[in-house]
């Protein structure tokens, strides 16, 4: 059975082959790529691996991700980003990205519905919902790390469209506001309740079959270094 | 027949065979008007502050607690010695049973429940009741209280975990009107059924425990001393 990494970033310096956007993690100059990947990969035994792109979500930004799913199509599948620009009509920027090029679905950070779980849903509101048909139609998978406002909204769409598959990133963790950080390492670190909210959001979407969910980003949420004896009542839970 | 508790033997029976009791009516009249006025009040006074709570990620949106709730209104303190359910409570946990908490929760509507088949605590845990006070009227489907009945004896089990919650082996589900109690053992497997209803289920959770010493701190409720004016009342919060 092969081994497969759910979930990584990988980015090449800046340049006008691989444009990207830049922030103090990922300066111009900084590149983390896929054969330093592919190398950790194995050393660990890993045999495939999804790659999420981050730099940016327009067509241009993608371009590296695209260049490393076309240089080991064996070894990766992609999952790209939307332009929140492109919500009302993301189908053009969707089926090119995912044109056989080894990007098979979509990350959101947002679900676009009332913040309010009182007021009346109708899910065609959603500012995602054109997203979510589309990969209906089109059998693109959607990658779900949402802000923690908009945690209670995924089953409304995912009750509506079970044909889609759904992965929720990282524990099922939705990240507060004002709860974000990095640590010495440039890396994400989320302050969460011990008493995770995702146990009453999140995880309850273990009742979609087409719902699935990362064990993943464990670094971000313990307040203590691996293998994370803080989180072992989570992985209880689940 | 009854016992010298008073209790009658059927519901002792019931109690330790089934694990669960069922009070029609035991909040009713002015006191039901009243719990819900006062719920819908400070339900409204609190929420811009929960929906705050949500977007932080300190909170669940799929259910919503009034805070500190015994602070905010005296019938929040009444209803927790009703003498309808709570001389079972002394009679099962005995006369220093203390109170751990009262969840005044609404539920809102959701595609599915807010939560899966659980039980509270494991079976060594010192006896814990909880009593589900309905304050609204909860129709079949509407998110109802349910239970498996004697899942709460030892060595019952194990129960599977189930997706759909209405697949759950043996369950029994407690629609009810506004004012209905259920009393259940929480080793037992239980849970807020999915609400295809139009109306969130609005409910009180109280929660009772047999004595041990670290749960008694009576400092916790410095805040209401001066309704804890009985002698049920002080022992309940561990001032006695």
């Amino acid at each position: 059975m092969s081994r497969i990494d759910a979930h990584g970033h990988v980015f090449a310096r800046a340049t006008s082959d691989f444009p990207r956007e830049v922030n103090a993690g990922t300066p111009a100059d900084r590149e983390e790529t896929v054969e330093k990947l592919l190398s950790y990969m194995s050393a660990s035994q890993i045999d495939q691996a999804m790659l999420v792109q981050i730099g940016g979500t327009s067509l241009e930004h993608h371009a590296y991700l695209r260049h490393c799913l076309k240089t080991y199509p064996d070894r990766f599948l992609g999952i790209g980003l939307i332009p929140e620009s492109a919500y009302a009509h993301p189908q053009s920027h969707m089926d090119q990205l995912a044109d056989g090029t080894g990007i098979v679905g979509f990350r959101l950070g947002m679900v676009g519905g009332p913040q309010d779980p009182f007021e009346p849903v109708d899910v065609r509101t959603f500012s995602t919902f054109p997203i979510w048909k589309h990969a209906a139609e089109k059998d693109y998978v959607l990658w779900l790390y949402v802000r923690a406002t908009d945690a209670h909204q995924i089953a409304w769409l995912v009750d509506a469209f079970p044909q889609v598959r759904v992965v929720i990133n990282h524990l099922g963790v939705c990240p507060g506001e004002g709860k974000g950080r990095t640590d010495e390492w440039g890396r994400p670190q989320i302050d969460t309740p011990s008493y995770n909210p995702g146990f009453h959001t999140t995880h309850r979407l273990s009742t979609y079959e087409n719902v699935t969910m990362h064990l993943s980003g464990h670094y971000a949420f313990s307040k203590e270094d691996y293998p994370y004896p803080d989180l072992a009542g989570w992985h209880k839970h689940l | 027949m009854s016992s010298a508790s008073g209790i009658p033997d059927s519901d002792w029976k019931q109690w330790e065979e089934q694990g669960y009791l069922v009070f029609a009516e035991a909040i009713r009249g002015e006191e039901l008007a009243r719990l819900q006025r006062a719920f819908d009040y400070w339900s409204a006074a609190g929420k811009q502050d929960w929906l705050k709570g949500v977007a932080r990620g300190e909170w669940s949106a799929t259910y919503y607690d009034i805070p500190d709730v015994l602070t905010k209104d005296e019938v929040f303190i009444d209803i927790l010695d009703r003498p309808r359910y709570y001389d079972y409570i002394k009679a099962f946990a005995g006369a220093d049973a203390i109170h751990i908490g009262a969840q005044v929760r609404t539920a809102p509507l959701w595609p599915i429940s807010y939560t899966a088949w659980h039980p509270d605590v494991p079976p060594h845990h010192p006896l814990h009741i909880k009593v589900q006070v309905y304050v609204n009227d909860v129709e079949p489907g509407g998110g109802e209280f349910a239970f498996v009945p004697g899942s709460h004896r030892p060595g019952a089990g194990p129960y599977p975990r189930v997706r759909d919650l209405a697949a759950m082996p043996g369950h029994k589900r407690f629609p009810g009107k506004a004012g209905t109690a259920i009393m259940f053992n929480t080793y037992g497997w239980h849970v807020a059924m999915d609400n295809h209803t139009q109306t969130p289920r609005k409910s009180i959770i109280l929660t009772y425990e047999r004595r041990t010493p670290e749960k008694v701190d009576p400092a916790r409720y410095a805040s209401i001393f001066a309704s804890l004016n009985t002698p049920d009342r002080r022992r309940l919060f561990g001032l006695d």
